[in-house]
């Protein structure tokens, strides 16, 4: 797919340009937007079962005008219906904003540019996998707007209550619109993968060596090739659910007696089910934490003016990270019944998982110790993330010791663990992404202080509502209650849950300043200059305006690794990659 | 509720006002041309990091205020088994490895953000990497993680591999929405069960002869009744009047019981032999609560009958699956009778302030006021759909005397039948 570079002075339709466009650059911000829809439906979703969690006898008119009057019949939510928003907060914030969204949006605009590359691999398969995702984006959104409701039997979906909807009514058409989305999904999240991981190993520009690869890229990579390996899986998983729930088959269901009496299934098991949902399940965690880990890296590194320590430290743990992810999924399920004697084999290799992230929470701490540290929105957002990636990785170390888990399995602690460390480290990664990436996206400056301010609310509300989430845990208190009012035993925390929701309040609303700075700066933000944060990396070389091919005459050949920042005898605080050795230098 | 309303429109003002107030700083700054913004000023680098401080004190001020609030064990008390205290002494052990390096970390990294913020005639120091620093780190982690997983496998060990000789046979048994309880008896084994026997009056499809009679009977019932329904929703011509869908569905489903009833004549069925064979569900004991005597060790099992349901009793550190088509099983001892345990001062501290609190929402909601005491209670842990945050069972641990003089007054599923 190698462009002339002539190519930008065709003329494309506007339908070319924006809508079936197969520049990556366009693609990424498609991604992008779609996200951001999404990811505001999906904390939307969240606000709203907040309300009824931290003022469970107060009725709410706004619900019953936003979710009609079957999901919430005078202003009360239905206990099905909050089932189908956690459901569906769930499966839109991981699938849609922290793995299409995340891996789509930065993948899709840094790989080819970073990389020095005129485009992706496939162009033509790029495309297709935004429009799958899309497609898919749309049905789980159009499965809110049915009668019966989303699917309704958690992000997960175990069978058999997702199998008939004599169980809940949300397993009938919502189940299979989200068994429908999810299939399309995996097969868009296939393609991208394939596209990403042909288009690094294939079109390094001159000198991009792969240890001269910027740690976003290395990233990028390790977190196709797990999805790679890890979607089909959930493919087949998800087929088998199609057949045990249309065609009578019974992979995973056996001996259910339901108010129509015995069913004839027998001989499978839900387990099964499990088993495969989670060999996805868990390396999908880090599908979304890696991009996120790669993010930071850059802009703690570039905005700290100081090369990331450890760079091949940091490579080293991406791969063991992504390695130990395939083999740490039945952490999932110490608690189904399964060989108590595999439970002790998954402890140890998921604790083993805290190794490499130390190294990794340590290079970052030692990346900005004596650094020389710019708080633009993006290093805020950085910071923040290693913050919440410390702080939920560490209560990881209980959930991963199965002996533990019998006492906090599907408690508030498991809510508050994975929210802080899955949901607001890749979250606030990818609002660093935005605002660092910003210029490179739209040509424009985001405004500085809002999104100083949106960090701030962020964060604090972030963490208002999720530290909390571990003390509830500790108090025994089970996930997924449509309210806790019938057991008089957790009485004491009725003024916790109201904490929580008036921060997840705030913080929902908070985000629109990031909508409106978003907006408002794309269309009418000050020019942005062809290297604002003074970067290394390859993508500040390209010209501030799209164009097809991405630069202008030759492609840029590289001559040094990405992060030589304040490097001793250089007059500037920055070197970037396509500039030559010195005839004494030593490269780093 | 127009209070929450307002809080929710001031704060929307409050974010608004905060935009227009930026704007306007934006305008005035780009008139006096000191600002872009790709240049982060002196200013906010100092303001920033300072914040970056007050957060980490915030922070940190915030979680020490939630321990001393709820405590580390959110008001579970010492658990009231063997077992659970195993999990509690590990739980707090780790809690003593993991908080100061949480504090200390996220400490380290607010305070170097926030020393080394940004100065023009400060650079950076040039430290791409340090192979012994890095081998410090993997190792330490590594260390600290092996005392981990040993104490923690051990414990795991200790509680799943823990077959007690003399251990009580009780089943739990998990249906949408509720729980069964059945007791084993004085033989300790519980009787045979299968779905295919599951009717209202044999909720949990135990195999007697008695049983097997009661099932044939409700199948052909069935059948019967949709053989009646059909042959009353035809015309003179024969044909029917109801849907196609309908007729298929009837008929699948009498097809379903007639299959039914061939599987259980044919694989459960032993004729004359039943009373022998399944003689050990005679003196098994059915009841919807759960009575448990104190020291005395106990290995459940757990059932299913249409989706997954999780039992779960915080007091006691015991949870595991019930799933349809399998049997789990957890094995465990308690410790601590119900009446010792609302005995403890702790006990009646917390539940002096659960019933302020209890109270206080029953009286705005304008119900009687009630007195709530201590209980064990067994809960669903695994969303199992409408009412899963209401499927629960009273737990009761006491002494073996009152124990067996509250059995004693339930009947055996043998006295049941000779009725």
């Amino acid at each position: 797919m190698a462009h002339d570079a002539h190519d930008h002075h065709h003329k494309e339709s506007f339908i070319t340009k924006y809508i079936f466009t197969q520049d990556h650059k366009m693609i990424g911000k498609q991604y992008l937007v779609t996200a951001i829809i999404m990811g505001g439906i999906g904390i939307a979703l969240s606000a709203l079962f907040r309300l009824k969690l931290g003022w469970p006898d107060d009725k709410f008119p706004l619900l019953e005008s936003i979710l009609g009057s079957d999901a919430a019949p005078d202003g009360l939510l239905d206990s099905n219906w909050y089932l189908g928003l956690v459901t569906l907060h769930g499966t839109i914030m991981v699938f849609f904003v922290l793995t299409g969204g995340l891996s789509g949006t930065f993948s899709n605009l840094l790989i080819p540019l970073q990389i020095g590359a005129r485009d992706m691999a496939s162009g033509l398969l790029n495309m297709i996998a935004y429009w799958l995702f899309f497609i898919s984006s749309s049905l789980m959104a159009a499965s809110l707007f049915i009668e019966t409701g989303p699917a309704m039997a958690g992000w997960t979906v175990y069978p058999p209550l997702s199998v008939l909807e004599e169980f809940q009514p949300g397993s009938g058409l919502g189940m299979t619109l989200w068994l429908l989305s999810m299939a399309v999904f995996i097969a868009s999240s296939l393609i991208g993968g394939i596209n990403y991981i042909v288009t690094i190993l294939n079109l390094r520009t001159k000198g991009m060596t792969m240890t001269r690869l910027p740690l976003t890229i290395w990233a990028f990579f390790i977190t196709a090739i797990l999805g790679v390996l890890s979607f089909p899986v959930l493919l087949s998983c998800a087929v088998l659910l199609l057949m045990d729930r249309g065609f009578g088959t019974s992979f995973y269901m056996s001996d259910i007696v339901t108010s129509s009496g015995a069913l004839d299934a027998t001989g499978g098991s839900p387990i099964l089910y499990e088993h495969l949902f989670w060999f996805l399940g868990h390396p999908e965690v880090y599908i979304i934490l890696l991009p996120a880990l790669g993010i930071t890296s850059e802009v703690i590194s570039t905005l700290s003016r100081k090369p990331i320590f450890g760079y091949r430290a940091m490579i080293g743990s991406m791969l063991a990270i992504g390695f130990l992810s395939f083999i740490v999924w039945g952490h999932h399920m110490f608690m189904t019944g399964m060989n108590p004697f595999l439970g002790g084999v998954f402890t140890f290799t998921t604790l083993l998982i805290a190794i490499p992230s130390a190294v990794k929470v340590f290079n970052y701490i030692t990346t900005i110790w004596k650094g020389n540290v710019i708080m633009t929105p993006a290093m805020l957002f950085s910071i923040g993330s290693v913050s919440t990636f410390i702080s939920g990785g560490i209560t990881g170390i209980i959930l991963a010791d199965s002996a533990l888990d019998i006492s906090q399995h599907d408690t508030y602690f498991v809510v508050g663990h994975f929210h802080i460390v899955m949901g607001m480290t890749a979250i606030l990664a990818m609002f660093a992404g935005v605002y660092h990436w910003f210029p490179k996206l739209y040509g424009k400056m985001m405004n500085l202080r809002m999104g100083m301010v949106h960090f701030w609310f962020t964060i604090v509300c972030g963490y208002g509502v999720f530290i909390p989430m571990h003390f509830l845990g500790e108090g025994g208190m089970p996930r997924r209650y449509y309210e806790n009012t019938n057991f008089p035993m957790f009485d004491h925390f009725l003024d916790l849950n109201v904490l929580i929701s008036i921060f997840a309040t705030i913080g929902v609303i908070a985000q629109v300043i990031f909508f409106f700075n978003f907006i408002y700066s794309s269309f009418r933000g000050p020019k942005a200059s062809q290297n604002p944060w003074n970067a290394n990396s390859l993508e500040w070389t390209t010209p501030v305006e799209h164009i097809h091919g991405n630069w202008y005459g030759e492609l840029p050949v590289v001559y040094r690794w990405p992060y030589d920042y304040s490097k001793p005898g250089k007059e500037n605080d920055f070197v970037p990659q396509n500039v030559p050795l010195d005839a004494d230098e030593e490269e780093h | 509720m127009e209070n929450k309303f307002i809080i929710v429109v001031v704060v929307a003002l409050f974010i608004i006002a905060l935009m227009q107030l930026m704007k306007v700083y934006d305008l005035a700054a780009k008139i006096r041309g000191e600002k872009s913004e790709e240049k982060v000023t002196r200013g906010e680098n100092i303001f920033n990091a300072n914040m970056l401080i007050v957060f980490m004190l915030t922070y940190f001020g915030f979680i020490i205020w939630l321990i001393f609030k709820y405590g580390m064990n959110g008001g579970l008390f010492d658990a009231a088994s063997v077992h659970g205290q195993e999990i509690d002494s590990l739980l707090l052990f780790n809690w003593w490895v993991i908080l100061p390096v949480f504090f200390l970390t996220n400490g380290v990294l607010f305070v170097f953000s926030w020393k080394y913020y940004y100065r023009q005639e400060r650079k950076a120091l040039y430290f791409p990497h340090d192979n012994r620093l890095e081998l410090i780190w993997t190792i330490v982690p590594a260390v600290a993680l092996s005392a981990i997983v040993i104490y923690g496998l051990k414990t795991w060990n200790d509680i799943m591999f823990n077959d007690q000789e003399g251990a009580k046979v009780v089943e739990v048994y998990g249906f949408q929405f509720g729980w069964w309880t059945r007791y084993s008896g004085d033989d300790n084994v519980l009787g045979k069960a299968d779905y295919k026997l599951i009717t209202a009056s044999n909720p949990l499809g135990v195999i007697t002869s008695e049983n097997i009679q009661n099932s044939y009977n409700y199948l052909d019932g069935e059948v019967e009744k949709i053989n009646l329904l059909l042959s009353e929703s035809k015309n003179d011509e024969g044909e029917y009047f109801l849907s196609a869908n309908n007729v298929d569905s009837l008929i699948g489903r009498m097809e379903r019981f007639k299959r039914q009833k061939y599987r259980i004549k044919s694989a459960i069925d032993r004729g004359d032999q039943n009373d022998s064979v399944y003689k050990s569900a005679n003196d098994d004991v059915l009841v919807q609560e759960l009575h448990l005597i104190k020291d005395q060790p106990y290995a459940m099992k757990f059932r299913s009958k249409d989706v997954i349901h999780c039992p779960w009793v915080p007091h006691l550190r015991m949870q595991i699956n019930a799933v349809p088509g399998m049997e789990t099983s957890f094995n465990f001892t308690p410790t601590t009778t119900t009446q010792e345990m609302r005995a403890k001062p702790e006990v009646i501290e917390h539940y002096r302030v659960i019933n302020e609190i209890h109270n206080e929402r029953l009286k705005k909601l304008g119900e009687k006021e009630e007195k709530v005491e201590f209980n064990y209670l067994l809960m669903c842990n695994k969303i199992c759909g409408a009412a899963h945050s209401n499927m629960k069972m009273d737990v009761v641990i006491e002494t073996a005397e009152e124990f067996n003089s509250w059995i004693a007054e339930k009947q055996t599923y043998a006295q049941k039948a000779s009725e």
